[in-house]
């Protein structure tokens, strides 16, 4: 169990030393020249002028040094939190702005995460081998899996903000507010989390409720429900006990959907211009920022490493044949 | 009052999670809610979220950094072509190489110290730094001295009065008791978040997507200019999706918008509240020039005649009424804007001009030699030559890429082989720079004080491996130039003089053609009249300034125009 | 994106295809043409590939011209209306599925051959090779396809359907890998090719002739899984702007209708059809595989 844990651990490291390296080369060998395309925004009349700032940006990004210097300089900022310096807001230090757009992708993530999770499994239980449900609930739930999450953002956006008014359907908060800790501004910051938060939710609903179902499904055939079947076992035995074995393989599932539930996320930002990370990776693609780009990158991908290994944990101790396996070592 | 985004949100999460409904709030305190009738709602410039406040890093400061905090000794108002006397009072030119600027006296920066002739020695002084936008300044400045307390006298060792005058009215005066003592890498780097200037409006908060800046009722241009700014709050919105902004415009959640929005037409003509410049095409007030600048060191394009071809072989009415919806209009054959309409050779342009005319067009070709002698349907040298030029935009610029498309279709149905290409604008900054390209758009320069500001861009010399700001097409004439440098040195309100030079420019450019005029951006400005109102129109009696938080344009006289809004239902 | 959403694979507990040798391919067939969710699915599919196919035929303009009016809703003349600058949504559409259709394949094929080939050679291998390749596969499950793709991208200086289709491919294949490792694992253990292997003959012909025919059902369907989530996750790349340059595709056509604010000039009719199209593709791919799997697999038909 112990080897379990740890060899995952080796996994997300080395995966992080990968997203690191591919971090750091992708610009490095890519054509373009960032703080070029930085000044040219800058609107300096002057070519000699012009000329002048180039030379002073590029020492300050650091990229007039050699290649393995770059790169062993680019290990040592990282473990200080030194993600480097924006270009559409600098001299702001990027992990500042990563952590500032955070919380709102976080604040979609979790709740819709979560409560997808437990509804979908819900309703996928309930659908499963009970003819007529199953067959509404199955092409319900693939129609909307297949659905991609900005366009069922913007249905959402038309149909209940614009078409009905009834809640607002960009920003994160209303923008004649100020940022203060009252009533009337929580209560802004809720209405505008509720749409992004519903087309998340509803997408990954049926993800969940599909793959509930084909579990319970598998588990209903395998031998040891037969077993019980042939016993005499009433239905709401057999399927519990299918219930509780499909569980497993749906906490799997959730650290394998981690990564499509966040690209979910940072799309469905981007219709309600919610202020998440997906809205900032859009502004520094138009603003041609890669050093935020590159900050959010390797941001998230720490972020799902985390989340997959508290899942990994959460699977072990969920696990009765790993829990049989703690408990006998430890005995 | 800054930061406290993160611990809102994490509320916000912490509430979502225990799926309150947020109900009973709105307590109705003055504290919570900018209060709408004296709040002017912005958006349109911002890009990316407010980085800096700092005056000296151009083209990176947030909106109204310049304009609304820091302000410039004069005013340019383009609509009189007359400097506006502002932190200044006055000023005179005691020798040709000497200007003397006097300063308004009783004006105070915002920490209550008083602004005087030191400041404005500071602040140029600053440039002498390398990596100061406008260190080239210094390039002809000799020497800055403050006389007395109010008088300022700055010596030329060249004289290039048109390019000091474009400084003066375009830079700001930053206090010297803050900005004296530090060196280059802290004026470079400092983000300046609470701006101590002298101007109407002060900082007051700010989050990523957007920046509020508050009246500073002490303002002294309020008594000394007898202008009184309208809006208490002026919040400018980062800009979000064209679809996002027009939504808050219609709704009336944004007051002012100053971006190109695609449909605009359409909303302002069925819409009584949402109001811009001209009632009718083109709407908006021209901003920069479009030109279709030629790579003159390649063939064919190196040969003026067929650059002519080119030129008569644009259907600009095409790109007007198409991908603009009739929102911008075509430029002068000189691709001057109608501001420097004094300064353009009307004579000339008439017989000179180029129009769209196809068969002009082919005329122009075959006399040149060019002709399709292997019938492919496009045209080859008089070497024999085939012809295949590219039309480079950026990626993603939609009106340009739709103009491009256009402009190839035209070029082809005249047999120029023209195709229409979208590289990512940096690899497309790396093209243009170093001279490898075909054909380019580009509108780098803006309105200013003086038609110079354009020539220089299409005809400075010399040509370097890089070209990153001026002179892409790489054309290369010394008696244009010289025109240009001579150009430079007349007095900034002589206007005969100058456009006496500016015709001789004119006249080499109309034949040369170095770059193609095609049509003028627009200053892109659309309101909405449900809580500020008398925004400036072309109606009689309506003020005639800009409306455009844009960097620059305050300079241009847009600061004007905070003080002539009302608030609607007074 | 499609790594769940009735993948046979995620049901490692449950067991392996019948190993069967000889299929009765009468008695698939049996069960096939009388499965709805079978015929429905394809159905779909295949009436969109079709129009993908064949509706660009009959339009002589290209697609991103503008040749009617502006903004125009429905109507005989514009099937599905024009756009702000009076461009044909319908030729956009039907250009955009031939599109959707083409990313699909080659991002679902490009990963279908990484996936595959990793797994099989893991699975059938094991020991040390399997260890590396599992360690591989696993960094790059972790790894969210999305946001590698983004950085990626963004990079790029011209961007087409072929490039975008390897990169979808390069990062979508580990779960293929992983699925196709633990049925090759087993099956790697039977007799037959036990008996293969003693005859000396070489590995790949042994996976090519012994492994991959006894679950080429199983092949089918992941190919199905990937192809749709291509799709997805082009559609995503294409929407924030990152899609073939000067291309055409549904999520280019999405992209552009939030961008030139259909949703506030209550264009419906720009943004509701690109949407619907994919929506349709990969949502019948999906209902086509369950399908699939209850024809191949006796245990879950429905008698």
């Amino acid at each position: 169990m112990w080897r379990y844990i740890g060899r995952k651990l080796f996994v997300y490291l080395l995966t992080f030393v990968i997203a690191v390296t591919i971090n750091w080369m992708i610009p490095r060998f890519m054509p373009g020249d960032p703080v070029r395309s930085m000044l040219s925004r800058a609107s300096v009349g002057n070519p000699e002028a012009l000329q002048r700032m180039n030379e002073y940006y590029t020492g300050v990004f650091g990229l007039d040094t050699p290649l393995h210097e770059q790169y062993l300089s680019f290990w040592a900022n990282l473990f200080r939190g030194d993600l480097g310096v924006s270009v559409m807001l600098y001299p702001q230090p990027v992990l500042d702005i990563i952590l500032r757009a955070v919380p709102f992708t976080l604040g979609l993530l979790l709740p819709s995460i979560i409560l997808s999770w437990i509804v979908g499994n819900r309703i996928g239980a309930f659908a499963a081998r009970k003819k007529l449900l199953d067959n509404t609930i199955l092409p319900v739930g693939y129609i909307l899996t297949a659905m991609p999450y900005m366009w069922l953002a913007l249905l959402l956006a038309w149909s209940l903000g614009i078409v009905a008014g009834v809640l607002p359907t960009a920003g994160g908060y209303s923008p004649s507010l100020r940022v203060e800790f009252s009533w009337l501004f929580i209560s802004s910051l809720l209405t505008h989390w509720v749409l992004p938060f519903l087309s998340m939710f509803v997408v990954a609903l049926g993800g969940w409720a599909i793959g509930m179902r084909n579990m319970i499904i598998y588990e209903l055939e395998a031998d040891y429900s037969n077993y019980l079947q042939a016993l005499g076992a009433p239905t709401r035995l057999i399927r519990r006990y299918a219930f509780r074995n499909a569980m497993l393989p749906q906490i799997t599932g959730l650290a394998v959907q981690l990564g499509t539930v966040l690209s979910g996320a940072l799309l469905t930002e981007i219709v309600f211009n919610y202020p998440g990370l997906g809205t900032l990776i859009l502004q520094a693609l138009n603003n041609r920022d890669f050093f935020v780009l590159q900050g959010t990158f390797l941001f998230v991908v720490v972020g799902v490493l985390i989340a997959n290994f508290i899942i990994d944990i959460v699977y072990v101790l969920v696990d009765p044949r790993t829990r049989v396996q703690m408990t006998g070592g430890a005995a | 009052m800054r930061s406290l985004r993160l611990p809102a949100a994490l509320a916000a999460v912490a509430l979502a999670v225990t799926a309150c409904s947020g109900g009973g709030g709105g307590n109705g305190e003055g504290s919570g809610e900018y209060p709408r009738n004296e709040t002017l709602y912005t958006t349109g410039t911002a890009w990316g979220p407010p980085a800096n406040w700092n005056p000296f890093m151009q083209g990176q400061y947030a909106v109204g950094t310049v304009g609304l905090a820091y302000e410039p000794l004069f005013l340019f108002d383009p609509n009189t072509s007359e400097y506006v006397p502002w932190l200044a009072e006055s000023d005179s030119w005691p020798e040709e190489n000497v200007h003397e600027i006097v300063l308004r006296e009783g004006i105070t920066w915002r920490d209550g110290e008083v602004f005087d002739s030191a400041d404005v020695v500071s602040t140029l002084e600053v440039g002498q730094f390398d990596s100061v936008p406008f260190s080239n300044l210094w390039n002809f400045i000799e020497g800055v001295e403050a006389v007395d307390a109010q008088t300022v006298r700055v010596t030329f060792a060249e004289n290039r009065p048109q390019e000091w005058m474009n400084w003066v009215y375009s830079h700001p005066i930053a206090p010297e008791h803050i900005w004296g003592e530090k060196t280059e890498e802290q004026i470079m780097s400092d983000v300046n978040e609470d701006p101590v200037g002298s101007g109407p409006y002060f900082y007051e908060s700010h989050t990523d997507d957007r920046l509020v800046w508050e009246r500073n009722d002490e303002w002294w241009g309020t008594e000394a200019l007898d202008l009184d700014m309208k809006p208490r709050y002026i919040v400018d919105l980062v800009n979000a999706s064209n679809d996002v902004t027009l939504g808050m415009l219609q709704q009336g959640q944004v007051d002012l918008s100053n971006n190109f929005l695609p449909g605009i037409d359409q909303i302002i003509n069925g819409n009584e509240t949402i109001t811009s410049y001209y009632d009718g095409p083109p709407y908006m007030q021209p901003a920069n020039t479009a030109w279709l600048v030629p790579n003159t060191t390649k063939a064919p394009l190196d040969d003026p005649a067929f650059r002519q071809a080119l030129a008569h072989s644009i259907d600009i009415t095409q790109i007007i009424e198409g991908p603009y919806a009739n929102l911008v209009e075509a430029a002068s054959p000189t691709g001057l804007l109608p501001i420097w309409d004094d300064y353009i050779d009307h004579g000339l342009v008439e017989d000179e001009g180029f129009t769209f005319n196809a068969d002009r067009a082919v005329e122009l070709l075959e006399d040149a030699g060019y002709q399709d002698e292997d019938g492919d349907g496009f045209v080859e040298t008089p070497d024999g030559e085939p012809i295949s030029l590219t039309l480079e935009v950026p990626a993603g610029w939609t009106d340009w890429m739709e103009a491009s498309n256009v402009i190839a279709a035209n070029a082809q149905a005249v047999g120029i082989n023209i195709e229409a290409q979208t590289p990512e604008f940096d690899l497309l900054v790396d093209n243009r720079n170093s001279g490898e390209f075909d054909l380019i758009i580009n509108n780098e320069r803006g309105a200013s004080n003086t038609p110079w500001t354009y020539y220089d861009y299409v005809f400075q010399l010399p040509v370097n491996e890089q070209q990153s700001t001026v002179n892409f097409g790489r054309y290369e004439n010394e008696e244009a130039w010289a025109l240009v440098e001579q150009l430079a040195a007349v007095p900034a309100d002589d206007i005969e003089a100058a456009a006496e030079i500016t015709s001789q420019i004119q006249e080499i450019q109309l034949a040369e053609l170095p770059a193609i005029p095609l049509w003028y951006n627009g200053m892109w400005s659309q309101a909405n009249n449900t809580y500020w109102t008398n925004w400036p129109s072309e109606r009689e009696g309506a003020p005639q300034t800009y409306a455009s938080m844009w960097n620059g344009i305050w300079q241009l006289g847009g600061i004007q125009t905070l003080a002539t809004i009302e608030p609607a239902g007074e | 994106m499609s790594e769940i959403a009735g993948a046979p694979g995620t049901a490692d507990a449950a067991g392996g295809p019948e190993p069967t040798t000889e299929r009765k391919t009468s008695e698939v067939l049996h069960f096939a043409v009388r499965n709805p969710k079978l015929l429905i699915g394809l159905g779909i599919v295949l009436s969109l590939l079709l129009l993908g196919i064949i509706g660009p035929l009959f339009i002589e303009h290209g697609p991103n011209e503008y040749v009617g009016p502006k903004s125009q809703p429905p109507s005989g003349e514009y099937w599905l209306g024009t756009t702000s600058f009076g461009q044909d949504i319908w030729a956009q559409f039907v250009f955009g599925l031939r599109a959707t259709f083409l990313i699909g394949v080659f991002g679902g094929g490009v990963a279908f051959v990484i996936g595959t080939t990793v797994g099989f050679v893991a699975g059938y291998k094991g020991g040390i090779v399997d260890e590396i390749l599992n360690m591989l596969t696993n960094v790059v499950l972790v790894l969210p396809a999305l946001v590698v793709l983004i950085v990626i991208t963004a990079y790029l200086e011209v961007r087409g359907v072929f490039i975008q289709g390897v990169f979808i491919g390069l990062t979508s294949w580990p779960w293929a890998a992983r699925a196709v490792r633990s049925q090759a694992l087993s099956l790697s253990t039977r007799d037959y090719v036990d008996l293969a292997r003693l005859s000396g003959r070489r590995t790949w012909r042994i996976i090519t002739t012994e492994i991959a025919p006894n679950m080429s059902s199983y092949l089918v369907m992941s190919f199905i899984l990937l192809f749709g989530g291509s799709i997805l996750i082009a559609a995503g790349l294409d929407f924030i702007g990152l899609g073939p340059t000067n291309g055409v595709s549904l999520g280019l056509m999405l992209e552009s209708a939030m961008k030139w604010s259909s949703l506030y000039l209550g264009m419906w009719w720009w943004f509701i059809p690109p949407g619907l199209g994919i929506t349709a593709i990969v949502g019948s791919l999906y209902i086509l595989n369950v399908g699939l799997d209850e024809v191949f697999n006796p245990k879950l038909r429905e008698l």
